[in-house]
């Protein structure tokens, strides 16, 4: 059973073939997974971390990624992500597009990251990535999923806490040794939430890392960078897969944000001030 | 609908469904290692300017065209049918002189040097990643070796700018033509998405963006110099004019 495609579950529910190879083919015209020819290696750990709030996984399985020099071995592309380009610095065009890395530690073990540019923009779309990365990570041996994600709070606090979620109550135990608190309520919006989801169905091993944050995001609504949760959940995913990680980068990436979310925070209350003071001005002027 | 689709397309549809997006051939020509320039609506009609004066200058024929029920009929939301989210475009059918036309992609051919000119089109939000990929079905058909996409930007910088599949193709149009990077950041619509998809899919690409100034009033209003710098710089590659 582990494995299997969470689409069967509906030839249970509907006993429909015909549906079933109708999704199933919709879905292999919709995404396409290019792995590099040469890659048959196997890996028992998934680590998944995409962009989203304060980009807490992705800043977490790219830090990974540069540390142990973990190599791009498969592109994910799909008509499910939004119709535009980005055009790079130096000039270079790149879909955007979703990635796998590979790692092992000479040892024989071998860990997958999955990582990208972007999210679909469609729970359809997001669904059947989902489905079919988990589908080609299986094939490679993967057993057990780490998703990265933010657990978002209007709580003030001095250090970011780190809160999990499992597919099993030991699992749930194991985390607590590791100082992390259950998530006992709430939910995990996107494709790293979904991830996680999927793991459970396809009776896989699955661990959600939940980094604190308030999120803060600019005027145009764009989440800025949390590096000091992307650091508290690298500390534990560290911790658990025994790895060693230099976090300095991290580190002083946190002290930049720290600055920056400081300036921010004076410029806005610099702009609240001057839009009270014309308000009492002319108390006709309506301010929201 | 049907009726602008030959009995070859109808055959290829068993006569039943309507495919979201197919080909009217007029003529397949005979070429190889010719050179597609694409440009479509989008940041004050840069690249649909440039495209439309060459066919006007070089007098091309019209070989094909592309249509798609992912074309705009209505715009259900203002983010979904547009080069940008937010700078909506054309939609619905055309009336010209009396007769009635469909959103397309139209694609002319000139021989010496060869050259497939498109006259690009916006899907919706859905259709667009269908669309591009159907265009470059058809480059690959024709024999396109090479591909130039010409668009706008609206930053300070120089005139014209360049982006490209490879590393190898910037240096290549530094050193030969002075061109260098200057935009960065996203690429929406028609044109980047089959600038990215033609990475993908092995096809060399460059795109030439012409510097203008953004209009949010009237995104459309065309930007005549810009498009003459791109034309310039693309006379001194190809030898057009």
């Amino acid at each position: 059973m582990k494995g299997q495609n969470v689409f069967a579950y509906e030839e249970a529910a509907h006993n429909n073939l015909n549906l079933i190879n109708s999704v199933l083919l919709l879905k292999a015209m919709q995404v396409t997974i290019r792995l590099k020819e040469a890659f048959k290696s196997t890996g028992s750990i998934l680590v998944c971390g995409l962009p989203g709030i304060a980009y807490v996984g992705k800043l977490s399985v790219d830090h990974l990624i540069r540390g142990l020099g973990a190599q791009l071995v498969g592109e994910v592309y799909s008509r499910f992500f939004s119709p535009y380009v980005l055009i790079g610095r130096d000039g270079v065009v790149e879909l955007l597009r979703n990635e796998l890395y590979y790692w092992t530690d000479g040892a024989g073990r071998g860990v997958f990251f999955f990582t990208g540019n972007a999210q679909a923009t469609s729970p359809e779309g997001q669904y059947y990535i989902v489905d079919e990365v988990l589908e080609t990570v299986v094939g490679f041996g993967v057993k057990r999923v780490y998703s990265l994600a933010a657990f978002l709070t209007r709580k003030q606090f001095e250090a970011p806490s780190v809160y999990g979620t499992a597919t099993d109550l030991s699992l749930i135990e194991e985390l607590k040794k590791y100082g992390v608190l259950p998530m006992e309520q709430g939910s995990i919006s996107g494709m790293n939430g979904l991830i996680f989801g999927l793991t459970r169905l396809k009776e896989l091993e699955g661990i959600c890392l939940l980094g604190e944050t308030n999120g803060y995001q600019t005027s145009t609504g764009h989440y800025l960078v949390d590096a000091k949760a992307g650091r508290a959940v690298l500390q534990v995913l560290a911790e658990m897969l025994d790895i060693t990680v230099d976090m300095k980068p991290l580190e002083a990436q946190a002290e930049q944000m720290d600055l920056l979310t400081m300036r921010l925070a004076d410029f806005e209350k610099q702009v609240r001030e001057e839009l009270r003071k014309v308000s009492d001005r002319d108390p006709s002027r309506y301010i929201t | 609908m049907i009726g602008i689709l030959p009995a070859t397309s109808l055959d290829r549809m068993g006569g039943k469904t309507l495919k979201d997006t197919w080909i009217r051939y007029y003529r397949k020509p005979e070429t190889t290692g010719a050179v597609a320039v694409a440009g479509s609506p989008g940041l004050r009609s840069i690249g649909k300017l440039v495209v439309d004066s060459l066919i006007t200058k070089m007098q091309p024929e019209l070989i094909a065209e592309l249509y798609s029920t992912h074309f705009p009929l209505i715009y259900q939301t203002t983010p979904s049918y547009a080069s940008h989210p937010q700078l909506p475009g054309v939609s619905g059918v055309t009336i010209a002189s009396g007769r009635v036309g469909f959103p397309k992609i139209q694609f002319y051919f000139h021989p010496s040097p060869p050259l497939i000119l498109t006259q690009g089109c916006h899907a919706n939000f859905a259709g667009q990643y269908e669309v591009a990929e159907k265009v470059l079905d058809f480059y690959d058909e024709v024999g396109v070796s090479r591909l130039i996409v010409v668009a706008g930007y609206g930053l300070r910088g120089k005139d014209v700018c360049c982006a490209a599949t490879s590393r190898r193709i910037m240096d290549g149009l530094k050193e030969q033509y002075g061109v260098e990077a200057g935009y960065e950041g996203p690429f929406y619509g028609f044109s980047g998405l089959v600038f990215g998809l033609a990475k993908r899919r092995g096809l060399d690409a460059f795109c030439l963006f012409g510097r203008t100034e953004p209009r949010p009033d009237d995104p459309e209003s065309p930007d005549d110099e810009a498009s003459e710098h791109v034309l310039r710089t693309l006379d001194q590659m190809l030898g057009l004019r």
